[in-house]
């Protein structure tokens, strides 16, 4: 009997890309790698739907009610969550606004830049998500089943993680591939 | 000390008591993670990082401040252990802003460096997310608290081993932070030396030098080399940092020897800072109001044409820095002495190196060390500074004395013309002019040799003093010695009087400025003062390029007629005087030997390979003697070599007569 491959869903979400950059770092091995597994929703595929998965994958932090809703469906359609990056796993970059109130944040943002016109002072309402309070890491919305931080992880650790699920292993990064920037 | 022996991982190691159970582990190549610790500083156990399990006690002790034990069964590496350590770490990274994506010193940092090794994918615990200052006020250093672990590294290198304690704790709690003079900005701080110390031992990005932030990381850098500091006579060593050819940042050595690593600012920001110079690879002679290319042949001709006239009618000098190494100057003292035979030969601080000489010669003469090395002030119980100035003339000497008599309480005695530069803990500070300056040291000789009773008022809390001292030292500022060579005699006959005897020497520290002072004494060291009314008709100098050429100097450079200057840099206004500019390596491309006034022969290494069309010393000296038409001779007296060998023991000095020493 042929099993179906397993299927991997991924996201980018407060974040810069880079994760899913790093991914295609892994170059040839792709090709190896697609033919075991399934990627769906991706930024690499652009399907936004994600359907339900063995692997989930998140980029980034969560800043915003959208980030958090995506979190949240992906971890309800996903057996295990990846949480890739400093982003993911600790909140990175993005922690930079949370030393001030989300308010100042999009004051600072929309109205107080030096590079910035907006001399009625209009920040955006309805058509943009609201701000969290904080930029949070994706553990504190939803668990997390394997961290990789790195800005970004290597392409090797990426895919040493993705071989280790495919052999049916929970994997922790080992501290000879871990980094933090 | 009593032998004990305690096991640790299941190894027997034999240890001193006293001794704590890191340095045991260390000894024994058994590793335990440290943060807060560092070799050479107090021990305080704040981190937690270093905890240890030991049978028979419930709690978890910290290995670096715990004395190890006869006995003792030690465990570092159990899970219970490894379990607490991650937690310390977590607790640490949440507690302020340990994000490394955005941190400058990300891959030299010590925090990172634990949290990766101790397996921490995540963190957690809450992030505090609290606000903390960035102090950019100093033009040097900037403090990030926000990046702070609180290890009080820091702290501990400015009080113990700089003795500025510039920098101490405030506020309580999660709020704790370091500051500079009890709540300054740190570049408000008067006490603050900018020696950068706090910065080298800071494990995290929180205290980090501007100028070499961006150069390049530790973990950047193609190679580290020791070397030493030629910018004065302390000659401390260093380790620079070399990234793509060039220096990125220079670092103290070994936090366990006297100077405990520490540089000074001119160490710390001027030899790197020097790279960024204008070098000069090829010779140049003048053209007008500017320079052209030349060729090293055609160059030399210039000069040989020159010189040769010059040196007929006696009026052909050389002014060499005496911070060049003892190689160089052999082959100055070899041409110019030896094969040439002239005799308007000296260095930029001649003047003060005559002094000390003629000050010394009786007292040499004995047989005696007229010196100590530098260092041990520190194990001095009375420092007289007599017209000395040690931050500006040798920094870390201050440091000493600074340690000295703060922490060690040993008692300062400052006798000046001018402001005493140690203010705050001078424990007898007398003020005199410069014609009462023989008296008074006269004065207090008497005092000290036959008791205060009957001495001056303004004399005897110093004589008593040193009456008392068992190991009193006297440190003479330059200045006196330009000044007058009696007075270094008489202020030699105070320590004489004051026995302060140390193994190697008389307790005697003289500031002498310039890195190998000693090593000019024998080679290149005039035997008067010429170069005050000379009116020259040739005049080479051997400038290194990393300390301002004084008005003197330069006056002489005005008044000769064709001025040779051979430097490695293009740096105004010595080129300015020159007719012919000479390419020579820099201080990070020559290697050689420095005599210390640490009491050692130090070598400086070759950083970085010279670049450009350079020639070495003798290579270009040889080939002038040729076009002068002489052989290089060797040189007949060797540097440093013999410069106040002990012959006697510095118990067996006896004082001078000053009428006898003219």
């Amino acid at each position: 009997m042929i099993m179906a491959k397993p299927k991997i869903a991924s996201v980018w979400l407060e974040a810069c890309a880079g994760c899913h950059m790093s991914f295609l770092d892994i170059d040839e091995r792709i090709v190896d790698l697609l033919g075991k597994v399934e990627l769906t929703a991706t930024p690499i595929t652009d399907i936004k739907e994600f359907p339900e998965v063995e692997v989930g994958v998140i980029e980034g932090a969560l800043g915003n009610e959208e980030e958090l809703h995506l979190a949240k469906e992906l971890r309800g359609r996903c057996k295990i969550l990846i949480a890739w990056g400093d982003c993911a796993v600790f909140g990175g970059i993005n922690c930079m606004r949370n030393f001030m109130p989300a308010e100042q944040v999009l004051k600072e943002g929309y109205v107080n830049t030096a590079s910035t016109v907006n001399p009625d002072g209009v920040l955006p309402k309805v058509d943009i998500p609201a701000l969290l309070p904080h930029a949070i890491p994706v553990d504190r919305a939803v668990k997390v089943d394997v961290y990789v931080p790195g800005c970004p992880p290597d392409a090797d650790t990426i895919y040493y993680v993705f071989s280790e699920i495919l052999e049916g292993r929970i994997p922790s990064v080992p501290t000879d591939i871990m980094r933090y920037d | 000390m009593s032998e004990i022996t305690l096991v640790i991982d299941g190894v027997e190691c034999r240890a001193s008591k006293g001794e704590t159970i890191l340095q045991v582990a260390r000894k024994n190549n058994i590793y335990i993670p440290t943060l807060c610790w560092m070799e050479g500083l107090t021990p305080i156990g704040s981190c937690r990082m270093c905890v240890v399990e030991v049978a028979g006690n419930a709690k978890l002790l910290t290995a670096c401040t715990t004395p190890a034990e006869n006995n003792m069964q030690v465990s570092t590496k159990t899970e219970k252990l490894e379990k607490y350590r991650r937690q310390i770490l977590e607790l640490l990274f949440a507690g302020r802003n340990h994000f490394c994506m955005f941190c400058s010193q990300t891959g030299d940092c010590e925090l990172q460096r634990l949290a990766i090794e101790h397996g921490m994918d995540n963190v957690r615990y809450p992030f505090l997310y609290e606000t903390f200052h960035n102090d950019a006020s100093d033009p040097h250093m900037q403090i990030d608290h926000n990046r702070c672990i609180l290890c009080l590294r820091c702290i501990r290198v400015c009080a113990e081993k700089v003795g500025a304690h510039t920098l101490d704790l405030e506020k309580r709690g999660w709020g704790t932070n370091i500051t500079a003079d009890l709540g300054r900005q740190l570049g408000e701080s008067p006490s603050c030396i900018s020696c950068g110390a706090c910065a080298q031992v800071c494990p995290t990005g929180t205290i980090t030098l501007r100028d070499f932030v961006y150069r390049g990381r530790r973990h950047d850098c193609d190679d580290q080399v020791e070397s030493i500091c030629p910018l004065c006579s302390l000659g401390c060593r260093i380790k620079a940092y070399v990234r793509t050819g060039s220096i990125a940042r220079v670092e103290g050595l070994s936090p366990d020897s006297p100077d405990g690593g520490q540089l000074c600012h001119m160490g710390r920001w001027w030899l790197p800072k020097s790279t960024e110079r204008t070098r000069l690879s090829v010779p140049m002679i003048r053209d007008g109001s500017s320079f052209r290319e030349a060729s090293w042949d055609e160059a030399l001709d210039l000069i040989a044409s020159k010189m040769s006239p010059a040196l007929k009618r006696e009026k052909a000098g050389a002014l060499i820095s005496e911070l060049s190494t003892d190689e160089e100057l052999t082959v100055m003292s070899s041409f110019f002495r030896d094969t040439l035979n002239m005799e308007k030969v000296d260095g930029y601080y001649g003047n003060m190196l005559r002094g000390f000489v003629r000050g010394f010669k009786p007292f040499a003469d004995q047989g005696v060390r007229p010196f100590t090395s530098a260092h041990h002030i520190l194990e001095s119980d009375a420092i007289v500074l007599i017209e000395a100035n040690p931050q500006e003339e040798t920094p870390v000497a201050a440091s000493y004395i600074r340690v000295s008599a703060i922490i060690e309480r040993a008692k300062l005695i400052n006798i000046s013309t001018e402001k005493n530069p140690f203010d705050c803990f001078t424990d007898a500070d007398i003020r005199t002019t410069k014609k009462g300056m023989k008296t008074l040291l006269s004065a207090l000789r008497k005092a000290v040799e036959e008791g205060e009773e009957n001495a001056p008022e303004n004399v005897k809390e110093a004589a008593r003093i040193l009456r008392e001292a068992k190991k009193p030292v006297v440190i003479i500022g330059s200045k006196i010695a330009e000044e007058d060579s009696l007075l270094v005699t008489e202020s030699v006959n105070l320590a004489v009087a004051s026995k302060a005897f140390f193994d190697d020497g008389l307790g005697i520290v003289p500031m002498l400025r310039a890195s190998n002072s000693l090593g000019a004494l024998n080679t290149i060291t005039g035997e008067s003062d010429w170069l005050a009314e000379s009116e020259l008709d040739f005049l080479y100098v051997l400038s290194t390029g990393m300390v301002d050429e004084d008005a003197r100097s330069m006056e002489a450079m005005n008044r000769s007629r064709f001025v040779v200057v051979h430097t490695p840099f293009m740096i105004h206004p010595l080129v300015n005087m020159a007719d012919i500019l000479l390419p020579a390596p820099a201080w990070f491309e020559r290697s050689g030997h420095y005599c210390t006034l640490e009491g050692e022969r130090r070598r400086m290494n070759l950083v970085t390979p010279p670049k450009g069309n350079l020639k070495g010393l003798s290579v270009i000296m040889k080939e002038l003697a040729g076009k002068l038409g002489y052989e290089l001779q060797s040189a007949s007296a060797a540097p440093c070599e013999n410069v106040y060998e002990a012959k006697a023991a510095p118990e067996t000095a006896r004082t001078v007569f000053l009428k006898e020493v003219r």
